[in-house]
């Protein structure tokens, strides 16, 4: 054993983290009588929640060090796996199998199942891919896979899953203790315990890990690492069936949402404890996490003003965890992989030419000034205008991402926690009113908390940058933005008014948007010109780099940050005051910041036009509707409005596999040759054409068979086709081929 | 006359459209060990990618035991006996080493059996076992890769650049161990870049440069030759 050895500067950390929970404790202190039995029911029903974290955790854990990537979809996997169980157990009109047979059915043959396909259709594929890319694909399977089982077991009827022995157990007090949560607890142990096993004793457990740190070394002994990465992938799987079926009786009735929720940042929080790696300690972890809500809860009592706090304990965790984990190893001798595209940089008149662009088709379109001559989509009516501007909104928000991910490469899942801050600025400047005025004071008053984030961030990288993104995001979410001191819980706001005229009408309020919207994109595409554009993205390459030619990486990541809190807060106040209304409990759901970033990754994340890209569920809902109304096409109707604008923004993020780029970036590519002023582009696929036939010209007489029509190419391609070929083609070989 | 055990017949190879190894030709009797020897770039290593099933040809065949295998997997390969110590270090570095050691088992002996040879030849190796292996010096590192070559008794071993940045006596000590496996029968091709170090080893070496073998002989003449490769002489008008 390892003496744990503590330096100053932790212990008093320990020492200022325990008087923390002290004051909160002896502040928030309900008030009910400890007794013998309260606190035993706490601890046990503490133990038992804390071991479904547990398992799920270990799931993780187990997936990240045997396949290397860490799976965001886990929750997703077990939220598919307990409404399947449900289906063959609890559905009346369904098998009604015994439990155990349930549960063997889903654990040993569904989710494995599930495992080796994700292994062999996504995973794959994916083995290189940057660790951006990595994280995208699998946060795309999480919401792909929620949307999936909300749409196949739809919310028509509640839906609940029984505990084992239908909660029968025993009583302690006035308490019941059920038997289900015994048997979880002791699930947990015999997991972990076996886990422990199969991967340090087993010779298939050491060679999963051996995948991970040298796959071609795994080969050349004698393993079979396709194999082993979908007998991990399975295993993966078959553990969040477990820990979802065994979760799901804790919620009445099941939601995809919230049991992913339950599974999802507990799990999370439970793996940072244990590094990612330690299976012993995720599994402390776990039951810490357990313990503290289920004490929380019985002891403490926070009022009103602290609505979500019960789901916070580990959120909070996890913030402190990732913050206090030893700083990571630098990547030594690796050149990281990025995908940031090797782009000609946008001159300033392009970007005007598409600002202005913008502006005027956005204009044209809602005023039905424009119709394809498809059909005439119409004056937009007020839903139609309703659905625009939130389209505008959220493609303003995305803007913020483009410096600090695309440029700078600092992976940031709390958008919405920014906006969220700059809406409350507006409010408590402006007031009621809608004066945009305040806008600029908003935007420097939001720099701070960018720059607050920064300086938590600036030792992170990577995974860890994305988990401490997540914890922000969910401390804003759930703690700071609800409370009502912030926002009373549903806030109104009038209508906005700049230089005394009064936006109010949301035509009007349309165009406003539209012209803020083209002005950002054009701001950026002069910021990513300018030195700063040039500095964040060489810190994107390398920071080592970066720092021998005189950058000031952590100045720079400050400035990233606190510019990008900026955007993000005036994006929010428009946010805000199109909405009307801010609903603090549900809008600043984490689920609704993956949507943004993932739609932002699969356009392309470092291109200013990719945020339009954000406009696409708003939009596909505003035409389904449109369609709609016409009552045509009913096809077209489901496409856009129930499958498109449910499942796209999961759908684009795996697409991420197969398009590591982006869609904005192989749109711009393709479509560049055509502009009459960009030669560059033309000469590029020349080029690449070129190659093409060189490659296929290489290969001729050793795989690829001399035919007479490859000799006839070659001669085309040689341009000696007149002096050499016969009158009348070749003749030998099989068939002719006519001059 | 028995079947040479590995023979490359004008193999072509390389990465993406680009080919490296430009029709190679080469044979390993059993028992023979063999030098590649070459500058940087000059296709080594994909030949010894292509032997060991990493890289398929693009054209001409691989023969291992007078059968052709072009198209087997490594796994396939490393199992049927083939066992390459690739460049750099050839070990896990977040196993420990007695996990390393676990991980040879694949080639078919038995744990216990790999264990005790692999201690018993490099004893270091024994007091380490706890560690993980990453945190191991250079040589020790090279030891635990050699291990694999040593205990598993394999039937064609390929060692890619072994000297690769380790101080010369561990280098020495290495080919050691490389000869005493050769004096067992054992049959052996070494990709180096520099003739001395695989000259008491070897008892052929060629000459690779621009992906073709361009000469084969004793290992000393050999050494003469390389040099002036390596200067940027011609080497084609020193024929014999």
């Amino acid at each position: 054993m390892t003496r744990v050895q503590l330096r100053p500067s932790q212990i008093a950390a320990l020492v200022g983290g325990v008087a923390f929970l002290g004051v909160l404790v002896w502040l928030n202190w309900a008030g009910n009588a400890v007794t013998r039995d309260g606190f035993l029911v706490a601890t046990i029903a503490g133990l038992s929640v804390g071991s479904l974290y547990a398992i799920s955790a270990t799931g993780m854990v187990v997936v990240y060090t045997t396949t290397g990537t860490f799976n965001f979809a886990h929750g997703g996997i077990g939220v598919f796996s307990a409404f399947f169980y449900w289906e063959l157990v609890e559905n009346a009109d369904g098998l009604e199998l015994p439990n155990w047979i349930g549960l063997l059915v889903v654990v040993l043959l569904i989710a494995p199942l599930i495992g080796i396909v994700l292994d062999v259709v996504l995973m794959r594929s994916l083995r290189n891919a940057p660790m951006v890319v990595q994280l995208m694909v699998t946060v795309g399977l999480m919401v792909f896979l929620l949307t999936l089982t909300g749409q196949l077991w739809q919310g028509d009827r509640p839906r609940t899953i029984q505990p084992f022995w239908r909660g029968s157990g025993f009583d302690i007090g006035d308490f019941r203790v059920t038997w289900h949560r015994f048997m979880v607890i002791a699930v947990a142990a015999l997991i972990a315990a076996l886990l422990r096993v199969l991967l340090f004793r087993t010779r298939i457990g050491v060679a999963m890990r051996a995948v991970v740190d040298n796959r071609e070394l795994t080969a050349l002994n004698g393993a079979r690492p396709g194999l082993l990465s979908s007998f991990a992938w399975a295993l993966g799987a078959s553990l969040a069936a477990i820990a979802g079926i065994l979760i799901a009786p804790e919620l009445n009735p099941l939601d995809p949402g919230n049991l992913n929720n339950l599974m999802l940042i507990a799990a999370i929080t439970a793996a940072a404890i244990g590094q990612l790696k330690n299976l012993p300690m995720t599994v402390l972890g776990g039951l810490l996490i357990g313990l503290l809500s289920q004490h929380q809860a019985r002891w403490l009592s926070f009022g009103s003003d602290w609505p979500f706090v019960r789901d916070a304990a580990a959120p909070v965790l996890l913030f402190i965890v990732v913050l206090a984990l030893p700083q990571s190893r630098l990547a030594v001798g690796r050149v990281s992989s990025n995908l940031r595209p090797i782009e000609r940089t946008t001159t300033w008149w392009e970007g005007a030419i598409g600002a202005v662009a913008l502006i005027l088709f956005g204009r044209w379109f809602a005023r039905g000034s424009l119709n394809f001559g498809v059909w005439d989509p119409g004056e937009w009516d007020q839903i139609a205008l309703n659905n625009g501007i939130a389209a505008l909104v959220l493609a303003m928000i995305g803007l913020s991402l483009i410096p600090l991910t695309g440029w700078a490469g600092q992976i940031n899942f709390a958008p919405l926690a920014f906006a969220g801050f700059g809406a409350f600025i507006f409010l408590k400047l402006a007031g009621e009113s809608g004066n945009l005025l305040w806008l600029p004071v908003v935007g420097l008053l939001c720099a701070p908390l960018g720059a607050l984030v920064a300086l938590f961030a600036a030792r992170l990288s990577g995974l860890y940058l994305a988990l401490l993104s997540l914890a922000f995001a969910l401390v804003m979410g759930k703690l700071v933005l609800p409370h009502p001191k912030i926002f009373p819980t549903i806030h109104r706001f009038e209508d906005p008014t700049l230089f005394g005229w009064a936006i109010d009408n949301r035509y009007d309020y349309f165009v406003t948007l539209l012209v803020f919207l083209g002005f950002g994109i054009f701001a950026l595409v002069l910021l990513r010109r300018s030195r700063y554009g040039r500095r964040w993205i060489a810190m994107q390459d390398s920071e080592a780099a970066a720092a021998t030619v005189g950058i000031n990486t952590m100045l720079t990541k400050v400035v990233v940050y606190a510019f990008s809190a900026t955007l993000a807060g005036m994006a929010g106040v428009f946010w805000a005051l199109s909405k009307g209304s801010v609903d603090s409990g549900r809008d600043f759901e984490v689920l609704a910041n993956f949507e943004i970033v993932l739609l932002m990754a699969a356009a392309g994340v470092a291109l200013p036009s990719a945020a339009l890209f954000l406009a696409f569920i708003p939009l596909t809902q505003a035409l389904g509707g449109r369609l709609d109304d016409g009552g045509s096409v009913p096809w077209l109707v489901w496409l856009l409005d129930d499958f498109l604008a449910k499942f796209g923004p999961g759908l684009l993020a795996i697409g991420m596999v197969v398009n590591q780029r982006g869609a904005i970036f192989e749109m711009g590519r393709g479509f560049a040759p055509i502009l009459p002023w960009r030669r560059d582009a033309r000469e590029e696929m020349a080029q690449e054409r070129a190659a093409k036939t060189t490659a296929e010209i290489g290969g001729l007489g050793l795989d690829l068979p001399f035919t007479n029509e490859t000799v006839l190419t070659l001669d085309t391609e040689l341009g000696i086709i007149d002096e050499v070929t016969p009158s009348g083609g070749y003749t030998h070989g099989v068939g002719t081929v006519p001059r | 006359m028995t079947a040479p055990l590995l023979e490359l017949r004008g193999v072509r190879a390389g990465y993406g459209i680009i080919d490296v190894l430009h029709g190679v030709d080469l044979v390993l009797e059993p028992g023979q060990v063999v030098a590649l020897l070459g500058p940087n770039g000059a296709g080594k290593s994909t030949t010894l990618g292509v032997a060991s099933g990493q890289i398929q040809p693009s054209a001409g065949q691989l023969l291992i035991g007078g059968r052709e295998v072009n198209g087997a997997k490594p796994d396939a390969l490393a199992r049927a006996g083939v066992c390459l110590v690739p460049e750099g270090r050839g070990i896990f570095p977040n196993l420990t080493v007695s996990e390393n050691i676990r991980m040879m088992t694949f080639s078919g002996r038995s744990y216990i059996e790999v264990q005790d040879k692999a201690y018993a030849l490099f004893p270091r190796l024994g007091e380490r076992r706890r560690q993980l292996a990453g945190t191991l010096s250079g040589g020790e590192q090279q030891m635990l890769a050699m291990a694999r070559a040593m205990s598993t008794d394999p039937a064609l071993l390929m060692l890619d650049e072994l000297s690769m940045g380790l101080a010369p006596i561990i280098v020495e000590e290495l080919y050691g161990q490389v000869a005493e496996l050769a004096s067992g029968g054992l049959s052996i091709l070494i990709v180096e870049q520099f003739a001395q170090t695989v000259l008491g080893v070897a008892d052929t070496a060629a000459i690779m440069l621009h992906g073709r073998i361009t000469r084969t002989g004793p290992p000393n003449e050999i050494a003469e030759e390389l040099t002036a490769a390596y200067l940027g002489i011609d080497v084609g008008g020193h024929d014999k």
